[in-house]
């Protein structure tokens, strides 16, 4: 367990960029932004003559307490505070799809290209360690990591907020629905986890060509599907090979998600929706769609072929 | 009995149609400094990729008692190598090379590693990319000599250092690292600087072993005679592997000829590994 702890720390330096300062970087940013439009534009603290209808209503403080005392406010305002958090710490996860895409790449073409696969071959690690690890970090560690960076930018404009409701004498606490904001916590977890599984085939046919191009790994990973993908049409006129590629992309939610009554008034059926049930769905639904498992499988080969010619590689 | 390190039997590898190994046997005793010696393309780094477990291979081959292609992970416990020069990745600090040799492998001492770095200008917290060629040399070897490993297979070590490094390396492998626990097996160009630490010598040509020998052994089998003049047929007459002329005279080189037969044709003197090497490849083949 060791060494692969040392090998999980060794990509994490790596491709410390990708994991580390790319989500570091958005996160600040999306703050940044939070608080420069919270305190440049006046609007937002000082409504003066914005909100017309609420003649009372001066500044975010007092907007909030205007939210918290009213009719639906119990309901609405902690789903409602909640949401604006994932939005306002959230642009990183734009990023992750990348970072997950190119670390994958790289993986073991890199070491191949500079060498460096002598000095990794001169430790007692097998290579189905370094394979693993090498999948491992990007699918499960980075996201892990994006998940922390967004979680730390919520609370950091959370703590802002805070401090600028308490200036303004407003209620402070209603700022803080810890309950709701733990949830949509786990609930991406889970979500991100199910996707995983989901697009792990495609995943594992990067690292596996990752393993096998002398050379630009790029066209290897795109061209062989655009072709098959281009022959298909050709030659019987059908997309299956497509529609293949895009259910594992997500596409599946489609399926699980489909027969879900969408009617959404208000934030809080928002997160009623995604709480209640709909984890359950992608669940059910995916553990009985075979294409789910046939995908596994063909993950699984592409993953074996990748540890192969691991072996052989020098 | 003797315990060996390496058992080769009848090793071969082809790539396509060119055989790099055809079928060489031989074994390597523990507590030897073995100098593998061939040209280029002659089937080294071939043959040390299979030792290694760096490559699939023909015949039998058994290292430590392990076979290298199926269990390279089991080996590299007890065998160590720096298979070509600049391997270190170039994106780590020195330090975190350390850091991730310590972390997985039970036999590295950062002590030891950390001593012998002490003796360069090499800074711990500089990438390696940013180190100059001898430097990440000097990082590797310090790597591998605090390994206590049973094997250490160095494929041209030194390329690249400059002399003074050179000697000292040689010299601290000598006396710090070698013992009659250990083999080191060691391939170089530069023949003239390792045949003074060499107990054993192989040469490789086209794939084929073509001497397998002990230091000692060697330097007395293979003798040069200065021939003094008007000796000159006689001399022809003991068939030697190898002629020339210096100085005016002519020279010939005998192997497995004893020394008074030939001190009787002039001036006779002992072969250096290298010539040794040169008189084997270009006479009797």
């Amino acid at each position: 367990m060791n060494t692969f702890t040392a090998l999980i720390k060794r990509e994490m330096l790596d491709g410390k960029n990708g994991y580390i300062r790319v989500p570091a970087i958005l996160a600040a940013l999306s703050v940044f932004l939070v608080v420069v439009s919270t305190i440049g534009f006046g609007a937002t603290i000082e409504f003066d003559d914005v909100i017309k209808d609420h003649g009372t209503v001066r500044n975010f403080g007092e907007a909030l307490d205007v939210a918290a005392n009213s009719e639906k406010g119990d309901r609405e305002l902690p789903a409602a505070i909640t949401l604006s958090y994932w939005v306002m710490g959230g642009i990183s996860w734009v990023a992750l799809p990348f970072v997950v895409f190119f670390s994958l790449l790289s993986a073991l073409y890199e070491e191949r290209r500079d060498r460096s696969i002598l000095f990794w071959k001169s430790m007692p690690v097998a290579d189905w360690q370094e394979v693993l690890a090498k999948l491992i970090t990007p699918v499960l560690v980075a996201p892990a990591i994006f998940l922390g960076v967004a979680i730390a930018a919520q609370l950091l404009v959370a703590i802002f907020l805070s401090v600028v409701v308490l200036f303004q004498g407003g209620p402070v606490l209603e700022l803080w629905p810890l309950g709701t904001m733990f949830g949509t916590w786990f609930v991406a977890i889970s979500y991100y986890a199910i996707s995983t599984f989901w697009v792990l085939p495609l995943l594992a046919w990067v690292l596996f060509v990752s393993a096998y191009a002398s050379r630009l790994p790029f066209m290897w990973a795109v061209l062989p599907p655009v072709v098959i993908a281009a022959v298909e049409g050709l030659l019987f006129e059908s997309t299956n090979f497509l529609q293949w590629i895009g259910v594992h992309l997500g596409g599946w939610q489609e399926g699980a998600f489909g027969r879900i009554n969408v009617d959404i008034d208000g934030p809080s059926d928002l997160l009623d929706l995604i709480f209640g049930g709909v984890q359950l769905d992608a669940l059910t639904y995916t553990l009985a769609s075979g294409q789910f498992w046939v995908g596994l499988l063909i993950a699984a080969g592409f993953v074996y072929g990748a540890i192969e010619l691991r072996k052989r590689a020098i | 009995m003797t315990e060996y390190v390496i058992e080769a039997n009848h090793l071969a590898k082809s790539f396509g149609d060119f055989k790099a190994l055809k079928g060489a046997t031989f074994q390597v005793p523990l507590g030897r400094i073995l100098g593998v010696i061939g040209a280029n393309g002659a089937g080294k780094t071939t043959m040390l990729n299979a030792i290694l477990g760096l490559s699939s291979f023909e015949g039998e081959l058994k290292v430590l008692g392990l076979d290298p292609s199926k269990d390279r992970d089991k080996l590299m416990q007890d065998v160590c190598f720096i298979a070509d020069v600049a391997t270190l990745p170039k994106w780590m600090k020195v330090s975190e090379v350390f850091d991730y040799v310590e972390a997985v492998h039970p036999k590295f001492d950062r002590a030891k590693a950390m001593d012998f770095l002490s003796r360069t200008n090499v800074p711990l917290d500089r990438k390696v990319r940013a180190l100059s060629k001898g430097m990440t040399v000097q990082v590797h070897l310090a790597v591998v000599m605090s390994i206590d490993a049973k094997l250490l297979v160095l494929d041209e070590p030194t390329l690249g250092l400059d002399i003074i490094f050179r000697k000292q390396f040689y010299q601290s492998l000598l006396e710090e690292y070698f013992d009659e626990e250990r083999t080191v097996i060691i391939t170089t160009h530069q023949v003239e600087e390792v045949e003074h630490i060499l107990s054993d010598v192989m040469f490789i040509k086209g794939g084929d072993v073509v001497l397998e020998a002990e230091m000692d052994e060697l330097t007395q089998r293979f003798i040069e005679v200065l021939v003094t003049p008007g000796k000159e047929e006689e001399a022809l007459k003991l068939g030697p592997i190898a002629k020339g002329s210096t100085f005016g005279k002519s020279t010939c080189v005998y192997k497995d000829i004893d020394r008074e037969t030939l001190a009787k044709l002039g001036e006779t003197r002992r072969l250096g590994l290298a010539d040794i090497f040169v008189a084997t490849m270009t006479g009797e083949a």
